[in-house]
């Protein structure tokens, strides 16, 4: 044991002297981070794109311009903008991918809705977009909703005010008589209209009640994901140096002394994950710190971090003992570790995995140490980390001994060139 | 100190170490000389407990290295070809590091760091990073790792590769003054002028297997007392043949097209040897006289140059 101390201060020493790698691998999650959190993230700086439809009113009744105008003003302007177009202009425009949707106001539309008759508008939507017309087609669908709710409550009005328009003429007494009935009908729909039962209040979540919550954030999704990612390739550093003391003969000169070849790799393996650790407890304070993701108990988020660490440390170190040259770990480390951090949910969420592939996923490291974070992100009781910590740890001690057993064999066919 | 009995190495089919056996005394400098590939570092990790022989026993002071291989490993030290220390860290921090390693500790370490770089010209320079350091002061490190912890064997594998004059001697005197103090030191070299120089004994080694054994003297009596005369000239190898078969107490040490080297009494036989040539017609150009020496030795023995 003594000697194991002294071969991980030996390394914690170098590493010090020569930490340029090790903080590009810390930097490479935190930009990732910052990144994914701009695109996707809830700040209010960010600039969404404005959906743009096309419209083809071939009504031009009142009630088309009547809807144009809704569609165009207030909080829609913001994230709609309209263009008036011809119908056929409008189709080979979203043909060429220029707008989102194509609303066509039918001929008529207003003579239907006017007479009580089903009016119908056609949103064509652009197939190449996947979000915005989707936007669009919910907009227009609330406004027609509101169109078709306003002419049943003003139905009768709106007969009184055919049969006078049709008459040709409009006296006084008429328009009294309108504006009795249509007074009647407010005070009568106005308790529930004036003010609202249901209303929507708009708030910036503080600091303080996010803690409260149990969501979890962009960012608190993806640190933890990128993080684990690059926590490997930081593990494989360590071991790639191992390699590198064989190369040197520093190892062979080790092996004439006292230490146990054995002592030498647990060095390897517990300076990897002391690493780990260190790097893990930086990003989370950064997490913390610029991306406010608040990681839940502070002391099951140390057990997560320790249990992760043996975990990923003990996984390199068996993949190591199969490996003879630095180029052999290099090509078979990054493809080991991209393509469990694709399926362990470090580059998207598992969920959007079909089923089969799913299952896979649960074989990865990626995967447990995702959960893990996710679950003390979102509060999850003690009782559900229990089967993962233990599941962490487990794994982590099988690889150690396992890559141990068969690192010694390895190393010392090779220590003599 | 160290005895070696019918030791045998085999890699595949290359007899790596052919049945060698040896004894070196406590306090003794003992060159392994031969060519790259003669079997020198096969043997050296083997005494190291590196590579398990195939056949033979080792014992290093009167300890079975086979059953007692972790005690032995205390009292060897090794200096290997390659710069074996972190570059990262400082000559202190490097030499506290392997004394520990070794079991060194406290006043006792910082002591004889100290020392050691006094006497390799080192010190006001131990907190400078290793690779900072010129190839002869990497040099000069790599061995006081080797020696900080006092070992009883010392095995050093070519330890001065392409270093200055000024270092390789400062290398010497260190190795001479542990020897002096009872340190047995285990020396391979393809260096004739290094064997000459700092072996008490040395062991012709080629092909895995030890042709002789001895001091320098020992060693140069194999040829004799004559001298050795080169005689460069254009003549072919049958010429050659011919005219040296003329001298019956003459041995042949080398013969090529152009050159002959041979073991002659140089006063009495080189007038004779000269004038058989200008009666063959053959043109010399160069002629040489030398003392028997190592280089002889080998010549004698494996019937090719050192360098070859």
């Amino acid at each position: 044991m003594k000697n194991i101390l002294h071969l991980i201060r030996k390394d914690f020493k170098r590493k010090w002297r020569n930490p340029v790698v090790l903080l590009g691998f810390l930097l490479i999650p935190v930009v990732f981070t910052f990144i994914f959190g701009l695109v996707f993230g809830s700040s209010e700086e960010v600039i969404l794109p404005k959906v743009q439809v096309l419209v083809a009113d071939k009504d031009t009744s009142i009630f088309s311009q009547f809807l144009l105008t809704a569609l165009s003003q207030g909080e829609l302007k913001k994230f709609m903008k309209i263009e008036v177009v011809e119908e056929e202009q409008g189709r080979k425009l979203l043909d060429k991918g220029k707008a989102s949707a194509l609303l066509i106001i039918p001929e008529n539309f207003g003579d239907d809705a006017w007479e009580g008759r089903r009016a119908e508008l056609l949103l064509l939507k652009n197939p190449s977009e996947q979000f915005l017309p989707q936007i669009a087609e919910e907009i227009v669908d609330t406004a027609t909703l509101l169109f078709s709710a306003l002419f049943s409550v003003f139905s009768d009005e709106i007969t009184v005010l055919q049969n006078v328009i049709s008459k040709g003429e409009l006296t006084d007494l008429d328009i009294a008589d309108l504006s009795i009935q249509v007074k009647n009908r407010m005070e009568g729909v106005g308790k529930f209209v004036f003010p609202p039962v249901i209303s929507l209040k708009q708030q910036t979540v503080s600091e303080k009640e996010e803690e409260k919550t149990s969501s979890l954030s962009v960012q608190g999704y993806i640190l933890p994901a990128i993080a684990i990612m690059f926590l490997l390739f930081i593990c494989n550093i360590v071991f790639e140096d191992m390699l590198r003391e064989k190369e040197k003969g520093t190892l062979l000169r080790m092996s004439v002394s006292p230490m146990k070849l054995s002592e030498f790799i647990w060095s390897k393996t517990l300076t990897s994950a002391l690493i780990g650790m260190l790097c893990t407890f930086v990003l989370i304070a950064i997490g913390r710190i610029i991306f406010s993701i608040y990681w839940g108990n502070i002391f099951l988020l140390l057990l997560i971090i320790i249990c992760l660490n043996i975990m990923l440390a003990g996984f390199i170190a068996f993949i190591y003992s199969f490996i003879h040259t630095e180029r052999q770990a290099g090509a078979v480390l990054s493809s080991v570790i991209l393509v469990m951090s694709m399926l362990g949910g470090s580059m998207m969420p598992v969920e959007n995995f079909p089923p089969f592939i799913q299952k896979i996923s649960q074989l990865t490291l990626n995967y447990w140490g995702l959960r893990a974070f996710h679950k003390a992100i979102q509060r999850d009781p003690f009782s559900d980390f229990i089967p993962i910590l233990v599941g962490m740890l487990g794994a982590g001690i099988f690889f150690s001994f396992i890559g141990s057993y068969f690192m010694k064999k390895n190393l010392r066919k090779g220590l003599l060139k | 100190m160290l005895r070696i009995e019918h030791l045998s190495k085999t890699f595949d089919t290359i007899k790596a170490v052919d049945d060698i056996t040896l004894e070196v005394q406590k306090g003794e400098i003992f060159g392994l000389l031969g060519p790259n590939g003669a079997g020198k570092t096969t043997a050296i990790s083997m005494i190291a407990g590196l590579l398990k022989p195939d056949s033979g026993k080792i014992v290093v002071d009167s300890m079975d290295l086979e059953s007692n291989l972790r005690n032995i490993k205390k009292i060897i030290g090794v200096v290997p070809q390659d710069m074996a220390f972190y570059e990262e860290l400082s000559a202190k921090e490097n030499l506290l590091f392997w004394g520990k390693l070794q079991g060194v500790k406290g006043k006792i370490l910082g002591a004889r760091i100290d020392s050691y770089l006094k006497v390799t010209g080192l010190l006001g320079r131990e907190r400078d990073l290793l690779k900072k350091y010129s190839g002869g002061m990497k040099r000069r490190i790599n061995l006081i790792i080797g020696l900080i912890h006092q070992p009883k064997l010392l095995l050093l594998d070519e330890p001065t590769i392409g270093i200055d004059i000024q270092t390789r001697l400062n290398i010497y005197s260190l190795i001479k003054e542990a020897s002096s103090q009872g340190t047995t030191v285990l020396y391979t070299t393809h260096n004739l002028q290094e064997a000459e120089e700092l072996c008490h004994r040395i062991a012709i080694m080629d092909h895995g297997k030890i042709l002789a054994v001895g001091t320098l003297e020992e060693l140069i009596q194999i040829v004799g007392e004559k001298d050795i005369i080169i005689v460069k000239g254009k003549f072919s190898m049958d010429q050659g043949r011919d005219i040296t078969a003329l001298f019956k107490d003459a041995s042949v040490l080398s013969l090529k097209e152009g050159k002959i080297m041979l073991s002659l009494e140089a006063s009495k036989k080189m007038p004779l040897l000269l004038e058989e040539f200008f009666k063959q017609g053959i043109g010399i150009d160069d002629v040489a006289i030398k003392q028997p020496n190592l280089e002889s030795v080998f010549l004698k023995l494996t019937g090719r140059e050192l360098r070859e």
